[in-house]
């Protein structure tokens, strides 16, 4: 029982994990908060259900939300970030995105209604299980959790080591230098935010999945978690915001076994204020920004 | 009618005031719904429960906030100024879940039986922190804070405490939005944790402009008082105002966050070029 939970705990972790790593590379790289993050990841479960309306198969409903949330990304690039990228701007970042996911959140309500959405799937898809070792996985967990740690494998993949990789650390280390070696900043932050945003659509996909439904609450509660999550981790740290998605994924299963489930969101916020007091740099070092200035 | 328009306009006049009190010293907080919703919901338990005195509860109630606040902030004020906006989401985050976790206080259902607020106590508090910001604009204590938000480092050679002082601002911030929450909770007689935590209140304070201390007023009662009188507004209102903000700040890039009137000031002292603080 208690393994079992703490399986869900790492799934559940997973998916933080994966809307972390999309508020850690926009804040490594520009250093700023994006507050339309969360609403991106909500909408994700919003477009799956409608594609999966419109007959779209699994695979296809995927590719759909992904590219409908990167591009949503650059949206929110465009209006949230293009105008505002003084290092001293973070607070104009900060209200432009905020304003930028009311919008979304209002507009989702007018077009879904504020009560959730089930998905179906056809099919066992859902419910099919395999037991490993006499526990019992639900199937679409496990695949949840196989898909995202690959992502973010392939992330950390292309940040470190290809040249798409070093070209956004060269941005993340100084704008203004990377422009002067020939670095278009503007496309490297497009890229940047298309990244992020397509990972917090898929984790909201997989949510509304897992959950069987999709809500226009998720944002505010769940995404905005992976915030906490990414300052527990280190911001601006890939490997943080992981290791911290999966460590809060955990804790929040463990504290939902104990029935303990209603602190779980106060718990959170509270550790990172507590980390923030004793490890400011949040529990791992930082891997693409160096300096973050206040 | 028209008293309810002066409790909710002057309830958003204070809240609007009570960020800006927080932006003077450059930090953005988005935590002032959850210390109003302490407010509402420490002094409601005060009145209800104990028998205190409706001002008395929401002094007590504002205290109780600001020292939440300042127990709060000081790790992140430690640190670096971006992490302050990240603790404020997660002070309103928690309060909303802490108080609907404790049953003592109605829980999700909310809270009841508060009564009280006469028009005559909100046109006083704002009139109190109108003045309290009029005189502050005009004494030292502003340029300290003008300091503080242009340049940390150099009012920190200055011998100034910027950590101090934007503890100060933001345990004075936090007080204000918990007494407006108490007075508004009063009124309202029955309160529930989503009506008390509201996400608008940011909103409010940089619709106005931050340039000087009337800017927010001016926006809190244009919030307020039109989906009052145009149809329709009320449906959208989350949209419309959300546009509008994005629409300012791309108007006017150097942002609504832009302090005019007091790097004018120091212009015309100095005779240097202003520097545009965002």
């Amino acid at each position: 029982m208690l393994a079992e939970q703490i399986i869900n705990g790492v799934v559940l972790g997973s998916m933080y994990a994966l809307i972390a790593q999309g508020y850690t590379l926009v804040f490594g790289v520009l250093n700023k908060l994006n507050f339309a993050h969360g609403e991106i990841f909500m909408l994700g479960g919003f477009i799956c259900v409608a594609s999966i309306a419109l007959g779209a198969s699994l695979p296809i409903a995927i590719l759909v939300t992904a590219i409908i949330a990167g591009l949503l990304g650059l949206v929110v690039e465009f209006i949230g970030f293009r105008k505002f990228q003084s290092p001293d701007a973070h607070l104009t970042a900060a209200l432009s995105s905020f304003a930028i996911g009311l919008v979304i959140i209002d507009l989702s309500q007018k077009i879904w209604g504020a009560e959730s959405v089930a998905v179906t799937l056809p099919g066992t898809l859902q419910t099919a299980a395999v037991s490993i070792g006499g526990l019992r996985i639900v199937v679409l967990r496990l695949a949840i959790l196989v898909i995202s740690l690959l992502l973010m494998l392939a992330l950390y993949v292309v940040v470190t080591r290809s040249s798409l990789g070093r070209r956004i650390r060269a941005v993340a280390e100084s704008p203004t230098k990377a422009a002067l070696f020939g670095i278009n900043v503007t496309r490297i932050n497009q890229q940047v935010f298309f990244v992020a945003s397509m990972m917090a659509g898929l984790a909201g996909l997989a949510l509304a999945l897992r959950t069987g439904y999709a809500s226009s609450d998720v944002g505010f509660t769940f995404g905005l978690k992976a915030l906490a999550i990414m300052a527990i981790g280190g911001m601006g740290d890939l490997r943080g915001a992981l290791i911290g998605g999966l460590l809060i994924g955990v804790l929040e299963a463990l504290a939902f076994h104990w029935g303990l489930g209603q602190l779980a969101d106060v718990f959170v916020w509270l550790l990172m204020i507590v980390i923030l007091l004793m490890r400011p740099s949040g529990l791992f070092g930082t891997l693409i920004s160096k300096e973050v200035r206040a | 009618m028209i008293q309810d328009y002066i409790v909710f306009v002057g309830v958003n006049i204070v809240l609007a005031w009570s960020v800006y009190v927080i932006l003077l010293a450059g930090s953005l907080s988005f935590a002032n719904g959850g210390f109003m919703a302490i407010g509402a919901y420490v002094s409601g338990v005060l009145t209800v429960k104990f028998g205190f005195p409706l001002v008395i509860a929401a002094l007590i109630s504002g205290i109780a906030a600001g020292l939440i606040g300042v127990l709060a902030g000081f790790p992140a004020l430690r640190t670096r100024g971006i992490y302050l906006m990240l603790v404020t989401v997660g002070i309103a985050v928690s309060v909303k879940a802490v108080i609907e976790s404790i049953d003592y206080v109605g829980g999700i259902q909310g809270f009841g039986g508060m009564v009280g607020t006469t028009p005559w106590h909100v046109v006083g508090l704002v009139g109190l922190v109108g003045g309290g910001l009029a005189l502050l604009s005009r004494s030292p204590l502003q340029r300290i804070l003008d300091a503080v938000r242009e340049d940390e480092l150099s009012a920190a050679s200055l011998g100034i405490n910027p950590i101090y002082v934007k503890l100060t601002c933001f345990g004075v911030g936090a007080f204000l939005a918990a007494v407006a929450g108490s007075f508004y909770a009063h009124y309202l007689i029955h309160v529930s944790p989503d009506q008390v935590l509201s996400v608008f209140i940011v909103l409010y304070a940089v619709l106005g402009g931050t340039n000087n201390m009337w800017g927010p007023p001016i926006g809190a009662a244009i919030m307020t008082l039109t989906p009052e009188f145009v149809r329709g507004l009320e449906a959208w209102r989350p949209t419309a105002f959300g546009v509008v903000i994005l629409c300012l700040l791309l108007i006017r890039p150097d942002g609504l966050l832009a302090f005019r009137i007091a790097t004018t000031r120091t212009k015309a002292v100095a005779g240097s070029k202003p520097k545009q603080s965002t």
